[in-house]
Order: structure tokens, then sequence, then C-alpha cells
């Protein structure tokens, strides 16, 4: 639910609906300019409290949003079965952290800059990369911004524009992004010769699993098991044998399916309730004011 | 949009209430003096070693916390650098701070600064020192690996939400000599940090750090609370298994133990209405 949407439930003429949510975020950025020094004025423990509260009271929201029944239609026959009285703030506040984040980039963006400008005035060492970095900085942030106008209408869309930006986007930006995600690739083949030397049982452990589930899942171990070993491909039939049923599921693909879904799965898991547990018990810390680290 | 509701599924809603419960229970045990036991976790141990490594051959530490957008998982990763930070303050060893979420950068300037006057050398703190780099994945990781290579880099920490470009990072750090703890909750990347890093702190144990090293009473308590969920977790596994080879996986007592409808399936199937 935007700005503007809930302007628009205020049914106010088109026209002034936009200058209206330009007053609304002016307002609201006044608002929190002027909640900053009257902040300061608090004693340091005012200040917890206050924050203890605001915190407490946006976990209460989503907790409340959470717990509490949705459908009210025994009570109120029309009213919509999937959602609650809070449902309807929920986008409201995702908003509110959106705007947050993006005040924050601003701040990071100035920070980066700031540094790098730092450098070249003082000709600190390796000064000249700061250079690159600010001149391309500022060329793609005028052909983004430019880009972005021509799109809404605001500005012309010149060929030089065009040209410019899908040199910088398309044949910079996203080709370097590849370059860098290629380079995994070897990354992965030095940390895996690593990994894989024969130093302990763990290790030799490691190394036949993995080995065995590399060529399980490639052509090769489908070749090795069915052709070369001639062992029988696909599920064994109703009534098999033991023995039938073993030769059923010993072809590497098997092993290698068996491998992945069978222990890798699990642990995997098991990783990702802890993670879970140990995410909502911080989640209830900082709730409740109780973890001190950062806050 | 929509979105879930306790409603749609209650038993998932009550055992969250019980892992709740439970984490609050042994909070107010420890604060009330109970003797609570952590076990030893070796990566941890580590990071003096590491930093007594970094100030002796006088070379940065970097901290990364990755990726990581700011929630529980940042904060988590943040209360980590700021006891390290503590640490290097006492010898004045130079840092970096490099993050790829702009509020995370903004929190992190506060929880480093706070860090340095918490060890009282407030004049160490330079704000240059936490950097910004890019929101863009792999423009971070090459922003990450150029500071590790120019730098030298002698201990890296990497705390967070890591993706593909964790074994950048730590390739990088490892061809450069760095001593490496890594920590995330995002397990598709734990081999890799296992392969490239000297210790890597697993799953949970993530969460666990803050309470390792501050021993505060609070996070001890939490810590024991997540055990109890952890085996409430294990046995439900458990029992499930059981249940599920003994009646079948299509048994109502098996759906209730998550589908969403499973609670009504298993009204029916005691009343003799279902399978």
């Amino acid at each position: 639910m935007s700005i503007p949407y809930l302007i628009a439930q205020w049914q106010l003429p088109q026209q002034g609906r936009l200058l209206y949510a330009t007053l609304v975020v002016l307002g609201a950025f006044v608002l929190i300019l002027g909640l900053v020094p009257l902040l300061q004025t608090l004693p340091p423990r005012g200040r917890r409290v206050l924050i203890v509260t605001i915190t407490f009271l946006a976990g209460l929201f989503f907790a409340a949003e959470f717990f509490l029944p949705v459908d009210w239609t025994a009570i109120f026959p029309k009213d919509d079965p999937t959602r609650n009285f809070l449902t309807p703030a929920i986008q409201p506040a995702q908003n509110v952290l959106q705007i947050i984040g993006a005040l924050a980039l601003g701040l990071g963006t100035f920070g980066l800059v700031r540094l790098h400008m730092r450098n070249v005035v003082q000709k600190r060492a390796q000064w000249g990369y700061s250079v690159v970095l600010l001149v391309a900085f500022v060329t793609m942030a005028i052909f983004s911004i430019l880009n972005t106008l021509s799109e809404k209408g605001v500005v012309t869309k010149t060929p030089l524009l065009e040209r410019g930006f899908s040199i910088l986007f398309d044949y910079t930006l996203v080709q370097l992004d590849a370059a860098m995600f290629s380079l995994i690739a070897f990354y992965i083949f030095s940390a895996a010769y690593r990994a894989f030397r024969i130093r302990s049982v763990e290790a030799s452990i490691l190394m036949f699993t993995a080995v065995v589930v590399l060529i399980g899942v490639v052509p090769l171990g489908a070749y090795i098991s069915y052709t070369l070993l001639g062992l029988p491909q696909g599920p064994p039939p109703e009534n098999a044998d033991w023995w039938t049923q073993f030769l059923h599921s010993a072809g590497l693909p098997s092993i290698a399916n068996w491998i992945l879904t069978a222990l890798n799965a699990p642990a995997q898991r098991a990783i990702e309730f802890g993670v879970g547990i140990g995410g909502l018990a911080m989640a209830i810390r900082l709730w409740l004011s109780l973890e001190r680290g950062v806050t | 949009m929509t979105y879930q509701h306790a409603q749609d599924n209650w038993f998932a809603a009550i055992v969250i209430g019980f892992i709740a419960l439970a984490v609050l229970v042994n909070i107010l045990r420890a604060k009330t003096g109970a003797q609570l036991y952590i076990r030893r976790i070796p990566g941890l141990d580590a990071i003096d070693e590491a930093i007594g490594r970094s100030t002796e051959l006088g070379r940065p530490v970097t901290m990364i916390p990755g990726l990581t957008t700011f929630g529980v998982v940042a904060v988590q990763a943040l209360t980590i650098f700021k006891y390290i930070t503590q640490q290097i303050a006492h010898f004045a060893t130079p840092m970096r701070l490099l993050t790829g979420d702009a509020t995370v950068f903004a929190v992190a300037q506060e929880a480093i600064a706070d860090a340095y006057n918490e060890a009282g050398r407030p004049d160490l703190y330079d704000a240059d020192n936490i950097r910004f780099l890019s929101d863009r994945q792999f423009a971070f990781a090459s922003g990450v690996a150029g500071l590790i290579q120019r730098e030298r880099v002698a201990a890296s920490f990497m705390f967070g939400e890591f993706f593909a470009e964790s074994l950048i990072f730590a390739e990088t750090g490892n061809m450069v000599g760095a001593i490496q703890i890594a920590g995330t909750t995002s397990f598709t990347q734990v081999p890799f940090f296992v392969a490239a890093c000297d210790y890597t702190i697993i799953g949970d144990e993530f969460y666990a750090t803050s309470a390792y090293l501050s021993r505060e009473p609070v996070l001890l308590g939490s810590l024991v609370g997540q055990d109890i969920a952890k085996l409430l977790f294990a046995l439900t596994a458990v029992s499930g298994a059981i249940i599920s080879t003994i009646v079948g996986v299509d048994s109502p007592i098996i759906k209730l133990l998550g589908q969403p409808g499973g609670w009504d399936a298993f009204f029916q199937w005691l009343q003799g209405g279902g399978q």
C-alpha cells in the first residue's frame, strides 16, 4: 500500500495528489529531523526506555498479526476470511523498512565517495584506483539517471544516451559480473584440491564420497554401471529377491542419488532446523531488548 | 498479497510458542544464578590467535558480514565483530569492516565506534575503516578480493549470510596466507568455507557465538533454550519416522506434524471420518 494509494483513499482531487504525496513525504522528513534533536536532549536512560518501548511495540505488532485468528466470518459475515484487522498494515510497515534502507544507501554511497576523494586529494598509496572508481561512479550515475528519465519521458532518448548506457551497463558491468562469477570455477578447483588431499580418515571418506557423486551424476556413471558392468537399470520388479533388488540399486547413479537424498539432505535439514531455532531465539532477545551486543 | 498466520497451521504456531517459552524460561533461570555449561567451539577460541598474528605482522584484520541485509543475522555478525574490535583495540591492530548492505554499514559504524570506546581507545576509531563497497554481489566480491590482496590481510573473519561470493573471499584470503574464521547461516556455502578456511562455525553455532564470547547469563540461558527446542525437533523427527513406518506417510497423524490443514485431518480421523 503506497502513499499515493493512501491519498487516493482520502478522495483527493486527481490533480493535487502528487502535491499532497510530496507534502506527506516532506512532512515525514521534517518530523524525523525534528525527532533527532529531541532524542539528543533525553538522558541515556530515557533514550533507552524509548527505544525498548518502540522495539517492543513493533515486534508485538508482527507477533499479534501472526497469532490473531483471521477468520471472523462467524461474527462478521462480510469480513475477509484471509486476513485480520492488522494485516493491511503489514505492507506500509515493510515500506517504512525500504525507505530506511534507501536513506542508508545514501549514507553508504557518501562514505564511499568521501573515502576515495580523500585518497585522491591526499595522494595516498594506490590513489589511481580511487580516480578510476570516482570516474566510473560519476559516469555510470549520469547515464543511469538520464536513461531512467528518458524511459519516463522526462528527457529525450538520444542515440548517444542509448549507446552509452548500453556500453556501460550491458557490455561492461554485466560482463564484469560474469567474469567474477566465472572465477569461482577456478577457486572451486583449488579449494577442492586442498580439501580432498588424503591426510586423514575423514578426508579419505570425503574424497571417496565426492568421487562417487561426481561420477554418478554425469553420464559416465551410467555408462560404467549399465554398459560396462551390465547392472540392471530402473526399479526392481515386484516380489524380486534381495539379490535382484541389490543389483538394481548398485549402479553409480543410484548410489549417488542415495548419498544426496539419504545422507546429504537430512544433514542439511538438521543444520536448517538449528539455524531457524537460533534465529527465533535471537529475534526474541531483540524484541524484548535482552540482546546487548549492538543494540 | 497473502500472509501466513497461526490459524493456517496451529501445530507450527504451538511449536513456535514452545520454543519461545523454552528460551525465556532458561534466560530467567540463568539470570537467577543457575550454572549453565557451554561446550568448546575451536573456531571461536582461534579468534585471539588470529588477532595476535595480525598484531605481530602489523597487517590488517578484515571483518566481512557478506551481503547480509539488516536483520537477526546482521545483528549477530556485528556483535561478533564488536567483540573482535574490542580485542584488537588493545593492540592498536588495523582493521577493515567491508559490507555490501548500506543499512548494515550505518549500524556497523556505530557498533565499531562503541567497541573502541568500551575498550578505552576511542582515538583509534576511523570511520574510513568501515566501508560500504557495493550492493551488487560481484562488484562487492571484487572489492573485497582486491582489498585483501592489496593490503595482504593477516586475519579474515567472515560472519553472516554469504552466497556464491563466499569462495572468492575465502580463496583470496588463503592466497595471501591469512588466518580465516568463517561462520554462516547459509548452509550451501558451508562446504566452501570448510575447504578454504582454517576454522568454520556451522549452522546454529553462529548464534551461539555471542554467548560463547561474552558468557552473559541472558545469552547462555537462551542457548540452553535453543538446545531444548532442538531436542524437541529431534524427538519429532525420530517419532515421525517410526510412526510413518508403522502407519504410512498418508496417515493424519503424520500430516498433523507439518502440513497445512493437518489439524482438521487429525480431528476428522479421531472422529472416524478420515482414513
